[in-house]
């Protein structure tokens, strides 16, 4: 009698177990659905985004002639070095290059530094009209900065700054979009009691600033950083109103008046070496930061 | 030395709120004083008043002999022990616990010599090179507790420091802080809304609630003599029972009826009920729950048990008079079924006397 019982529990067990392996295999079935349309999607995204490197790193390796006749092709061409012959000749490329890594460089650091530490002065001092002076933060934030561009220059004449990189680092100090990110992301990064058990061992705001809150706020400012530099690096209305010179000149710059060269037709493979010049950095910054700006967007998922 | 001394603290915030009211508190070198209250009882902020993170609105307040109300934390000779334990995270526990000594500018060795032995005393010696993140919960807390010891302040501050662990490390850590206390021979002085931690640990136990002190004194007496009814119910679980009494004078003698049942009180608390003039008026009697007696029917108040309560060494039983709940703490070998009727009585030389009107003790 027993033994019927167990076998028929046996037999029971067998059939809910082909029951899971058969929802298993479901289950298994819709993940790989899924899986290869997320990852056709995903792939469909990366060809968009890099068929446009992929153009201009090929076409900065071909003549002109190869380029507007035999159009699109993914072989590279064997004419860099004479491209980049005609554009050193013909145009200040890597001058220019070193004055926009110069301002560039200095405008991350700078605004990046001065940002943190006035998010970190909104986020932990209490003073009156704080939020009065948020708020004027905040309407600055509205306005497009074009619209200050009058006097900007009037200012700059002033104070004799024309026609220097100055003219162009001192400004972009004061990043107010880089500010109220950092105000955000230190209020959910830094708590209050790790700047008092500071102040308690004995630290002085700035050590505090530099030694504490800095280090905490690392990926939030790394993360504003990357903007900063490919905004500096981008950036031709400023530079074109400040800088005459042909000394000064930045890239951005330097690139638009290719296009106004004779040579544009003829030698379109150094326009794209040009191209392909000024895209370098904003790369090897990517690749550097990119991992705090993954970091940062996960950042909070998980309650550490 | 390490006195504190407080002074007509008062602390009112830019809205007008008054966290802290009038408060005098003496706390002696070498003491371990618990300062416990329910949430917003203005607990915390007295410790913070004391180590310089909160302004001091009215009156004074003292570290050695010295007026503290103007000096900057950090030069008030104190450490802080934090309730999230505030540990930097992107340090190593020996950056940790190194970073104040380093701003000291003390020597390279003898930060070395005194993190090793700290972390010897506290049990941390192989995390020195780890970071916060890969500690577990009591781990980080006593990675905070030696980050002060291993500066040697005066004053130690803890602000509930054990209200982030499990049930079972709480107590353990419990007794380390009395160990350490007694090894350290500094003065404590420890916030905490856990009556019992209050009762394991301080040697001297301060009562706060709405911002005022109830009562400051040894946790025995607080716990035998509680000086109000809020002490009474604050302190001791489960909480004192209160009921309804009445005193009167037979022959010289005082009696309190309470629902019916009339005891007479001992010597001392008659003469205290005489002198006071208390006889012939209605007070609130407070009486714990392990001074309730299960007595046979008839000889006490009848009642009814609603729910029990096994706790393995006692048995707690709740039971209803005139529709209200009291406690008893009874011997588990007891059994009482539900809705059962009981009789109970209470031991007359435990009785707490308050008066109705300004709840303070009588006795």
């Amino acid at each position: 009698m027993d033994q019927v019982i167990i076998r028929k529990e046996k037999a029971e067990d067998v059939e809910s177990n082909a029951k899971v392996s058969k929802w298993k295999i479901n289950i298994k079935k819709r993940k790989l659905l899924v899986y290869t349309l997320i990852y056709a999607f995903l792939g469909l995204l990366l060809l968009l985004s890099v068929i446009p490197f992929w153009i201009v790193l090929i076409n900065s390796t071909r003549d002109g002639f190869a380029i507007s006749t035999q159009g699109l092709t993914i072989r590279p061409g064997r004419s860099l070095a004479e491209n980049y012959r005609i554009l050193t000749t013909n145009a200040n490329i890597i001058p220019a290059f070193f004055n926009s890594l110069k301002i560039s460089t200095l405008v991350t650091i700078l605004s990046g530094y001065f940002s943190a530490l006035t998010a970190y002065g909104f986020h932990v001092y209490k003073f009156k009209g704080k939020n009065f002076l948020f708020g004027v933060i905040l309407l600055f934030m509205m306005v497009p900065s074009q619209m200050a561009f009058l006097g900007y220059v009037q200012w700059m004449t002033r104070l004799g700054l024309m026609d220097t990189h100055t003219a162009l680092i001192i400004p972009s100090v004061a990043a107010i979009g880089t500010v109220f990110f950092l105000r955000a992301y230190i209020s959910s990064s830094l708590s209050r009691d790790l700047i008092e058990s500071a102040r308690i061992d004995g630290a002085g705001e700035l050590h505090i600033f530099h030694r504490i809150a800095l280090p905490l706020m690392g990926p939030g400012v790394a993360t504003m950083s990357i903007f900063a530099f490919i905004g500096s690096w981008n950036n031709y209305l400023s530079a074109r109103i400040i800088l005459s010179s042909k000394s000064q000149e930045t890239l951005p710059m330097v690139i638009a008046s290719l296009r106004a060269m004779r040579i544009w037709h003829q030698n379109q493979g150094a326009i794209y070496l040009g191209f392909a010049i000024s895209i370098v950095p904003i790369v090897v910054v990517f690749i550097f930061a990119s991992k705090y700006l993954i970091e940062n967007i996960s950042a909070g998922a998980i309650k550490g | 030395m390490a006195k504190v001394t407080l002074k007509n603290i008062a602390k009112i915030y830019d809205n007008g709120f008054q966290a802290v009211k009038n408060i005098n508190l003496e706390i002696l070198d070498k003491e371990f004083m618990v300062l416990v209250g329910p949430s917003g009882c203005g607990k915390t902020t007295t410790l913070r008043m004391i180590a310089g993170l909160e302004k001091i609105t009215l009156g004074e307040s003292y570290i050695g002999e010295t007026l503290v109300n103007d000096v900057e934390p950090k030069n008030r000779n104190i450490a802080m022990v934090f309730q999230n334990y505030a540990l930097y995270p992107h340090m190593t526990v020996y950056d940790n616990l190194a970073f104040g000594l380093k701003i000291k500018k003390t020597p390279k060795d003898e930060i070395k010599e005194r993190i090793e032995r700290t972390a010897k005393i506290l049990g941390i010696e192989p995390l020195l090179k780890n970071r916060p993140k890969q500690l577990s919960g009591g781990q980080r807390q006593r990675v905070a507790l030696g980050r002060a010891i291993v500066r040697k302040p005066g004053v130690f501050l803890m602000d509930e420091p054990l209200s982030n662990l499990d049930a079972k490390l709480r107590v353990q850590m419990r007794a380390e802080l009395i160990k350490l206390h007694n090894e350290l021979q500094t003065t404590f002085i420890y916030v905490t809304h856990d009556q019992t931690e209050a009762m394991t640990m301080g040697s001297r136990i301060c009562v706060m609630h709405d911002g005022v002190i109830q009562q400051v004194a040894e946790p025995k007496t607080i716990y035998n003599h509680p000086a109000n009814i809020f002490v009474a119910s604050f302190i001791g679980s489960p909480q004192m029972n209160f009921l309804q009494g009445r005193l009167s004078e037979k022959q010289g003698k005082i009696f309190a009826t309470i629902e019916g049942l009339e005891l007479e009180l001992n010597e001392e608390a008659s003469g205290k009920v005489k002198e006071k003039n208390y006889a012939g008026k209605e007070v609130m009697v407070g009486i714990r729950p392990e001074d309730v007696y299960l007595v046979n029917d008839n000889e006490g108040i009848q009642s009814k048990a609603e729910v029990s309560e096994l706790l393995g060494c006692n048995l707690h039983i709740y039971f209803k008079i005139n529709e209200k709940q009291y406690t008893l703490s009874t011997s588990p070998k007891v059994e009482v079924g539900f809705n059962e009727r009981i009789f109970v009585s209470f031991d007359r030389d435990k009785l707490h006397l308050f008066d109705k009107e300004t709840e303070e003790t009588i006795l």
